[in-house]
C-alpha cells in the first residue's frame, strides 16, 4: 500500500496521524485515535520500508513519526532479513548509527528507538555471522575516548541496548527467533562481548572516580555508566553446557545471584574490581539515586559464587577482601537513608551466598567484626524503622533493611553449629533487647517516640483487611524468636519478667477503674491511655514469646525447639518440680508472691505468664469489665496457648533424644499438670465463647484452640474426660444464648470441633451417650420440626427459620470434621439429613439464603468426602445429588426474580451448583478409597443394575448451568473460573457423553468452548484448548463421521490453527494449543491440507511462498500420516515450536 | 421430644415484626432494620479504632422495596433489629390498571398489590399477555408487600 504512494505524502499522512495521537484525549475522537492508529500500525507493517524510513529519518520534524520510521526499519529488517542483501544491512546499521551521531539533540525516545534497531541488528546478524560485532566495540571505544560528555552518553545508549537486546530476557525485542537461537546468542555474547562492554565501563568509571570535581553533565554521564556496570553484573549467566530445554526459557532480570563463567575469572577476581565500586561509592554515597546503583553494583559482587572461583581459600580471599571493603565503607560514617536498603542486601547477599565454611574460614578478628558490625547495624536500623513507624512513612527504608538484616541473621544462627560455640550469645542478646525496647512503652520502651523523645499517640481506623500484626511481622518475629532461643538464658527470664510485671500492673489498673466505675457510675471518664500502653506492651511480649517457645509449622507435628529443651535441661536441677507445678497451677496468683518461685523452671514460668494474663482477663469479664479489655490481647493470648498446646501439651518422649524433666512431669501424657492444663484451656475457651462472640476474630481464634485441643486423638481423649467438655456439646446442642449469638463461620467450627472430639477414646456407654448429647439433639430437633403436620405453614416463621438455618450450618461443620478414620460414621449420619435437604429445598423454594444454603450443605460433603467413598456411596451421593439438582430445576425454571442484592451474589446458586459439580468430578482425580477399607463391614452387596455415575450428576447439572450461563454472568469472575474447570473437567473425563447430549445442550458447549478459547484469559483459554483433544480422539475412537462433535472439531481445527500459525499468541499455550492442534488434525487431514494450502496460495511472493512451504512440510515431516500416537504428538510438538520460531513473524505480515 | 422453649404451633397474631438481634450475628445476605427500613445486608465489614479498640460493623443494606440504599455503623455488641420476612407464591389471575389479582391458597383472590417496577414487571406483563400461566412469589415485611419473583406454573 505505501509503496504506491510517494514518500512526501507517506510523510505527510503520519505527520497528521501523530499531530491526532499527540492530541490531548478531548480534542479528538476514538474513531480519529483509532484510524491514527491503524496508520502506523500498517505503515510499519509494510514491505520493505527502508527507503520510505531512511527519508523520513532525513526530512520529519516529528519525533513520534522518526521514532515509528526507526521501529519500522527494526521490524522489516528481521521480518525480511533473508530476502535482503547482506551488505544492504551493514549500510542500514551504518546508517543509523551515523545519523544518532550527528543529531545529538535528538529526543531520547527516538535516539533510543533507533539504538535498539542498531541493537537488534548486530544480534540477527550474529546468527548469520554476517556483521561483525567487533567493529561496533571498536566504534564504541572510540567515542568513548572522546571525551565528549555528549558522545559518551551515546556510546554507553548503544551498549545498554546491545546488553538488553542479548540478555534474552523480557527486555529483549520479539524478533520471532526461537529461543534456541536467542540462546546460543547469549552464550556467545557473555563469554567475550559482554566482558568488553564490563571493561569499556570500568575504565570510563576509573577515569571518573579519579577526578576531583564533576560537574553536573559529567556525573550524569558516570551515572549512567555506573547503571550499566549494574547491569552488567546482573546479568543472568548462561551455563555452558545445558541442553535445549534450558535456554527454552526466558530468564528472570531481577534479583539474579552472579553466577559467572570460568572466562570471567581474571577480570572479576581482580581485586581493583571491588575496590573501584568501593572507592566510587564513597565519592557518591550522598546522591541518592547513584548510591543506589553502587551499592547494587557491590551487593551483586556479595552474591558471586560458582565455576569462576578455582578452589575455596580463593572463596576465602575474596570474601575477606569483600568483609574488610565493607567495614571501612561503614565504619566512620554516618548512614544516609538512601544507602541502608543498599547496605543490608550486600549483607544479606554475602551471608546467603557463601558457605559457611568459607566464612569461617575468614580470619578470626575480621569475622568477630563483621559480626559485630553486623550487630550494631541491626539495632539501628531496628530502631530507625521504628520512628519510620511512628512518623507514619510512606516508603520505609529501615523497614525493609531492617527485615533483610533479620533475616540473614536467621540464615546464620540456623546453622549455628558451624561456627565458634556461642559466638553468636552475645549479639543475640542485643538485637533482642533492641527490639523489646522498640516495642514497648517508655520508661523501659521507646514505642511512639519521636526522635526528640515526644510521644505520638493515635488511634486510627483498622479495618477487618489489615493483616494481624502475629502475620504482618511474621518473618521479623521469626527472626527474633530465633534469636531468643539463641540467647535463652537472657530472653527467656526478660520476657517472663516484663510480662508478669505488666500483668501485675493491668490488674492493678482495672482494679482501679473498677473502684473508679462503682463510684461514679459513668464509664466515659475512664482514661484507656495507661490500659492500651499496657495492652499494646503485652500483645508484643506475648507474639515474641510464641515465636520463642514454639514453631508453628504446616501440616507436621511441631517440636520443642532444641534450644528451648536444652535450656530446660541445663537447669534442671536447680529446679524445684513441686514449686514448678504450684507456679503453673496457680495463674490468679502473682507469680512473685509464690515462696520459692525463683527456683522454678523458667520456660514453664513462661508460660505461667502467659496464663496469667489469660487470667487477669477472665476475671475481669467476669467483673463485668469487658469494655475495658482489648479484644487485641485476647486474640494473642489465644493464639499463644494454640501455639503453645500443639508444641508441648502431652509432649511425646519418644521424639526427643534428651528430654527436660520439668517439661515432661508438667505436660507429659497422663501427668496432671497435661489434665490441669486442658480443663484450664477448656474453660477459657468457654468464658471466651461466651464473652467475646461480639469479636468475630476473636471467637475465631478461640474455636481454633478447641480444635487443636481435639483434632489430635491423644489431646481429645483428655478433653472428653472434662465436664465443661460435655457442657459446652449440650449447651451448643440446646442452641441457647449465648453461644447463637457467635457468628456462622465461629459456629460451624464449633460444631467441627464437637464432632472430632467424639471420636476420642471412651467406653462404648460414654460414646454413645456423647453422641446422644451431641449429634441427635440435631437430628431429634430438625426430624420434630420437619415432621410437623403444619411444617409447610409454619416455615416461614422466624423461630423456624432459624433453627433450620442453624441445623444446615451444623451440618456443613459435620461435613467439615471428616477425616479418614470418621468418614463411615459421618457419612451414614449426613446421608440421612441429605434426603431431608431435599424436602426443604421444596419447602423453601421462593427463599434464595436458604436454598444457597441447602445447596452449600451438599457442597461440603462432597468436598469433604467423596474421595473416602467406595463405590456404592458414591452412588448413594450421585443419587441425592441428582435429586437435588432436579427440585432446583424444577423450582427455578423459567424462574425470573427480582434481587437487591449485590450483582455476583446474585448468582451465588450457579456457582455452588457447579463447585457441587466439579467437587463430585473430582473423584476421577483423587480417590482414597480403592478397598473400601473405611467402609468394612458396612458395605452391602454392590448396588449394580441401579447405577447413577457421576457423568449422569454431571451432566444433568451441566443441563441446568448451562442455558443460564449467559455471556454477562461470564464477567464475573468467580463464575468463569468455575464455569470453566468445570465443562474442562467434563470434556476431559466423560468424552464420550459428549456426543449424547441434546442438541441445544451441546451447541451451547461447543460455543463455550469457541468463546473461552477466544476471548477470555490466557488462563481459561488454556482450559478449552486442553478439553479439545479429549474430544477429537473421542471422534476418532467412535469413527463415525458427520456427527455433531465431529463438525464442530472441524471447526476448532481452523480456529486453532488461525490461533497458532496467524495470531500472535501466548508462548505458554503453545503446547496446549499444539497438542489440540495435532489431534485435530489426525482427525482432520484434509481440512488441514486445505487450511495450509489457502495459505500457501495467498502468498504472491515465490521466496515467502517457498519458505512457508517447506515450514509446513517440515512440520508435519516427523509424524506423516499423522496418528495418535504418543511418540508421534511429541515429535510434531517439537516441530511446531521451530515451526513458529521460523514462520511465526512472517505470517503476522499483512 | 419437645422442647419447651420453642413453640412451632402458634400462629403470628400479634407477633412482632421484628426480633433482636446482636449485631456480629448478623449475616450478609440476611435482613436488618435499617433507619426504619427492611433492608437485605449487601455488604458487612467489621473495623475498629485503635489496634486495642472494640470491633463495629459497618453495614450497608438496601430497602427490600423501594432499592434504597442504607447504611449503618455500630458496635458488633449492638442488638439490631431484624425484619421478619415471608414469601408467599401466589396464582396470577389477571393484571389490571397496573394492579396484580393474585389468588391465595384459600380461593381468596386480592389485588391489592402493584406490579413491580421494572424488568421484573414487564416480564410479569408480557408473560401474562402471552397467556402464560404463572406463580408469583410475594414478599412481605414490616407491614409491606410486595411481588419479588414469579415463575411459570409447573404442571
Amino acid at each position: 500500500m505505501m509503496a504506491a504512494v510517494g514518500a512526501p505524502e507517506v510523510i505527510s499522512q503520519l505527520e497528521s496521524a501523530a499531530k491526532v495521537l499527540m492530541a490531548p484525549p478531548s480534542m479528538v475522537s476514538t474513531e480519529q485515535r483509532q484510524h491514527a492508529e491503524h496508520i502506523f500500525l500498517s505503515f510499519r507493517k509494510s514491505k520493505s520500508p527502508f527507503a520510505v524510513c531512511k527519508h523520513i529519518l532525513e526530512t520529519s520534524k516529528v519525533d513520534y513519526v522518526l521514532f515509528q520510521a526507526a521501529t519500522a526499519i527494526m521490524e522489516a529488517v528481521v521480518r525480511e532479513w533473508i530476502l535482503l542483501e547482506k551488505n544492504s544491512i551493514e549500510s542500514l546499521r551504518t546508517f543509523l548509527l551515523t545519523y544518532v551521531l550527528q543529531r545529538p539533540n535528538l529526543q531520547k525516545y527516538v535516539r533510543e528507538q533507533i539504538l535498539l534497531a542498531v541493537a537488534v541488528i548486530v544480534k540477527r546478524g550474529s546468527l548469520d555471522k554476517s556483521i561483525n560485532c567487533k567493529s561496533i566495540f571498536h566504534e564504541v571505544s572510540q567515542l568513548i575516548s572522546s571525551g565528549n560528555p555528549t558522545v559518551q552518553t551515546l556510546a554507553c545508549s548503544i551498549l545498554t541496548a546491545l546488553l538488553s537486546e542479548f540478555s534474552s530476557s523480557s527486555k529483549t525485542s520479539n524478533i520471532g527467533l526461537s529461543m534456541e537461537f536467542h540462546g546460543s546468542c547469549k552464550r556467545i555474547f557473555q563469554e567475550d562481548d559482554l566482558r568488553q562492554i564490563f571493561m569499556l565501563t570500568m575504565e570510563v568509571l576509573q577515569e571518573f572516580s579519579r577526578r576531583e570535581n564533576l560537574n553536573a553533565q559529567m556525573s550524569c554521564v558516570f551515572q549512567r555508566y555506573l547503571a550499566l556496570a549494574n547491569q552488567v553484573l546482573s546479568w543472568n549467566f548462561l551455563p555452558p553446557n545445558l541442553g535445549r530445554h534450558y535456554i527454552a526459557m526466558f530468564e528472570a532480570t531481577q534479583n539474579v545471584m552472579l553466577k559467572p563463567t570460568e572466562s570471567w575469572r581474571e577480570t572479576l577476581l581482580d581485586h581493583r574490581v571491588m575496590d573501584l565500586f568501593f572507592t566510587v561509592h564513597r565519592k557518591i554515597r550522598e546522591d541518592s539515586d547513584m548510591a543506589q546503583d553502587s551499592l547494587q553494583c557491590l551487593a551483586q559482587l556479595a552474591s558471586m559464587h560458582g565455576p569462576i572461583f578455582p578452589d575455596e581459600s580463593a572463596q576465602v580471599t575474596y570474601l575477606a577482601h569483600l568483609v574488610e571493603g565493607l567495614l571501612n565503607m561503614i565504619n566512620g560514617i554516618e548512614i544516609e537513608d538512601s544507602e541502608a536498603v543498599g547496605i543490608s542486601n550486600i549483607i544479606s547477599n554475602l551471608i546467603s551466598t557463601f558457605p559457611r565454611s568459607v566464612l569461617t574460614a575468614l580470619p578470626n578478628e575480621l569475622f568477630a567484626s563483621f559480626i559485630n558490625c553486623l550487630t550494631l547495624l541491626t539495632c539501628s536500623f531496628g530502631r530507625s524503622a521504628a520512628l519510620e513507624e511512628v512518623l507514619d512513612k510512606d516508603d520505609m527504608v529501615y523497614m525493609e533493611a531492617y527485615d533483610k538484616l533479620l533475616e540473614s541473621w536467621l540464615t546464620l544462627v540456623q546453622e549455628d553449629e558451624h561456627f565458634p560455640r556461642g559466638c553468636f550469645v552475645q549479639p543475640a542478646v542485643q538485637v533482642f533487647n533492641s527490639y523489646i525496647q522498640c516495642h514497648l512503652a517508655a520508661p523501659d520502651g521507646t514505642r511512639n517516640l519521636t526522635a526528640n523523645g515526644v510521644a505520638s499517640h493515635e488511634e486510627e481506623e483498622i479495618n477487618e483487611l489489615q493483616e494481624d500484626d502475629r502475620e504482618l511481622f511474621s518473618d521479623q518475629l521469626a527472626s527474633i524468636g530465633m534469636l531468643g532461643r539463641i540467647a535463652a538464658d537472657h530472653c527467656i527470664p526478660l520476657l517472663t519478667g516484663l510480662l508478669e510485671d505488666r500483668v501485675t500492673r493491668l490488674h492493678g489498673q482495672l482494679q482501679r477503674h473498677q473502684q473508679h466505675l462503682m463510684a461514679s457510675a459513668d464509664p466515659g471518664t475512664v482514661e484507656r491511655k495507661v490500659l492500651d500502653d499496657l495492652y499494646e506492651d503485652i500483645h508484643w511480649l506475648i507474639l515474641v514469646s510464641g515465636y520463642l517457645l514454639a514453631d508453628d509449622p504446616q501440616g507436621e507435628t511441631p517440636l520443642i525447639p532444641s534450644e528451648v529443651m536444652e535450656y530446660s535441661i541445663k537447669h534442671s536441677t536447680e529446679v524445684d518440680i513441686n514449686t514448678t507445678l504450684q507456679l503453673l497451677g496457680s495463674p490468679g496468683e502473682k507469680a512473685t508472691s509464690i515462696p520459692g518461685c525463683n527456683r522454678t523452671d523458667s520456660v514453664i514460668r513462661l508460660l505461667s505468664a502467659v496464663l496469667r494474663t489469660s487470667e487477669v482477663e477472665s476475671r475481669a469479664t467476669r467483673a463485668s469489665l469487658t469494655e475495658l479489655l482489648s479484644p487485641q490481647m485476647g486474640k494473642d493470648i489465644v493464639w499463644f496457648l494454640r501455639r503453645w498446646a500443639k508444641t508441648y501439651l502431652l509432649v511425646d518422649e519418644k521424639l526427643y533424644g534428651q528430654i527436660s524433666m520439668p517439661l515432661s512431669t508438667a505436660f507429659g501424657a497422663d501427668t496432671e499438670g497435661a489434665q490441669w492444663i486442658v480443663g484450664y484451656l477448656l474453660e477459657k475457651v468457654i468464658n471466651n465463647l461466651s464473652v467475646w462472640s461480639s469479636e468475630p476474630e476473636l471467637a475465631n481464634d478461640t474455636v481454633e484452640l478447641l480444635v487443636t485441643l481435639v483434632e489430635k486423638r491423644e489431646r481429645a481423649n483428655i478433653v472428653v474426660q472434662c465436664e465443661n467438655w460435655w457442657n459446652l456439646a449440650k449447651q451448643f446442642a440446646s442452641r441457647s444464648p449465648p453461644l447463637h449469638m457467635l457468628s456462622s463461620t465461629v459456629q460451624r467450627t464449633l460444631m467441627k470441633a464437637l464432632v472430632l472430639g467424639g471420636f476420642a477414646h471412651m467406653d462404648s456407654d460414654t460414646k454413645q451417650q456423647y453422641w446422644a448429647e451431641v449429634l441427635h439433639p440435631l437430628q431429634q430437633r430438625f426430624l420434630n420440626l420437619i415432621n410437623q403436620e403444619n411444617f409447610a405453614q409454619i416455615c416461614q416463621e422466624e423461630a423456624v427459620k432459624q433453627e433450620i438455618v442453624a441445623t444446615l450450618e451444623a451440618l456443613c461443620g459435620i461435613a467439615e470434621a471428616t477425616q479418614i478414620d470418621n468418614v463411615a460414621s459421618l457419612f451414614s449420619f449426613l446421608m440421612d439429613f441429605l434426603s431431608s435437604c431435599i424436602g426443604l429445598m421444596e419447602v423453601y423454594r421462593n427463599s434464595p439464603e436458604t436454598v444457597n444454603l441447602i445447596i452449600e450443605v451438599f457442597v461440603e460433603v462432597a468436598h469433604k468426602q467423596i474421595c473416602y467413598l467406595g463405590e456404592t456411596k458414591s452412588m448413594k451421593l450421585y443419587e441425592v445429588c441428582l435429586t437435588l439438582l432436579q427440585v432446583y430445576s424444577k423450582n427455578n425454571l423459567g424462574r425470573k426474580r427480582l434481587d437487591v442484592a449485590a450483582e455476583e451474589d446474585q448468582y451465588q446458586d450457579l456457582l455452588l451448583i457447579m463447585e457441587l459439580l466439579t467437587n463430585l468430578l473430582s473423584k476421577e482425580f483423587i480417590d482414597f478409597s480403592d478397598t473400601d477399607e473405611v467402609f468394612r463391614g458396612q458395605e452391602q452387596s454392590s448396588g449394580a443394575g441401579r447405577a447413577v455415575s457421576a457423568a449422569d450428576v454431571v451432566l444433568y447439572g451441566v443441563n441446568i448451568v448451562l442455558p443460564l450461563m449467559s455471556q454477562d454472568l461470564l464477567k464475573f469472575p468467580s463464575l468463569c473460573n468455575q464455569y470453566y474447570k468445570l465443562i474442562t473437567f467434563i470434556c476431559e473425563i466423560f468424552p464420550e457423553k459428549i456426543p449424547q447430549l441434546p442438541e441445544e445442550l451441546f451447541k451451547s458447549l461447543m460455543c463455550s468452548l469457541e468463546l473461552g478459547m477466544t476471548s477470555m484469559s490466557s488462563e481459561i483459554s488454556q482450559l478449552c484448548l486442553e478439553a479439545l483433544s479429549p474430544l477429537a480422539e473421542q471422534c476418532a475412537k467412535t469413527q463415525e463421521k458427520d456427527t455433531p462433535l465431529f463438525i464442530a472439531t472441524r471447526h476448532f481445527l481452523k480456529l486453532v490453527f488461525d490461533m497458532l500459525v496467524l495470531q500472535k499468541h501466548n508462548t505458554e499455550m503453545t503446547v496446549a494449543a499444539g497438542e489440540a492442534l495435532y489431534t485435530l488434525v489426525c482427525l482432520h487431514q484434509a481440512e488441514y491440507s486445505e487450511l495450509v494450502e489457502t495459505l500457501l496460495s495467498n502468498q504472491r511472493d515465490a521466496v515467502i511462498y517457498q519458505r512457508l512451504a517447506d515450514a509446513f512440510n517440515s512440520l508435519t515431516a516427523s509424524s506423516t500420516p499423522p496418528t495418535m500416537d504418543r511418540k508421534q504428538k511429541v515429535a510434531f510438538l517439537k516441530s511446531l515450536e521451530e515451526f513458529v520460531a521460523n514462520v511465526g513473524g512472517l505470517l503476522c505480515v499483512k | 421430644m419437645a422442647d419447651p422453649d420453642l413453640d412451632f404451633t402458634s400462629g403470628d397474631a400479634g407477633a412482632s415484626t421484628t426480633f433482636p438481634m446482636q449485631c456480629s450475628a448478623l449475616r450478609k445476605n440476611g435482613f436488618v432494620v435499617l433507619k426504619g427500613r427492611p433492608c437485605k445486608i449487601v455488604e458487612m465489614s467489621t473495623s475498629k479504632t485503635g489496634k486495642h479498640g472494640h470491633a463495629k460493623v459497618h453495614l450497608v443494606g438496601i430497602d427490600i422495596f423501594s432499592n434504597k440504599k442504607y447504611e449503618d455503623i455500630c458496635p458488633s455488641t449492638h442488638n439490631m433489629d431484624v425484619p421478619n420476612t415471608k414469601r408467599n407464591d401466589y396464582q396470577l389471575v389477571d393484571i389490571s390498571e397496573g394492579f396484580l389479582s393474585l389468588m391465595m391458597d384459600n380461593g381468596d383472590v386480592r389485588e391489592d398489590l402493584r406490579v413491580p417496577e421494572g424488568d421484573l414487571g414487564k416480564e410479569i406483563e408480557s408473560k401474562f399477555a402471552a397467556g402464560e400461566e404463572m406463580l408469583v412469589t410475594v414478599l412481605s415485611a414490616m407491614g409491606e408487600e410486595s411481588a419479588v419473583a414469579v415463575k411459570p406454573m409447573t404442571k
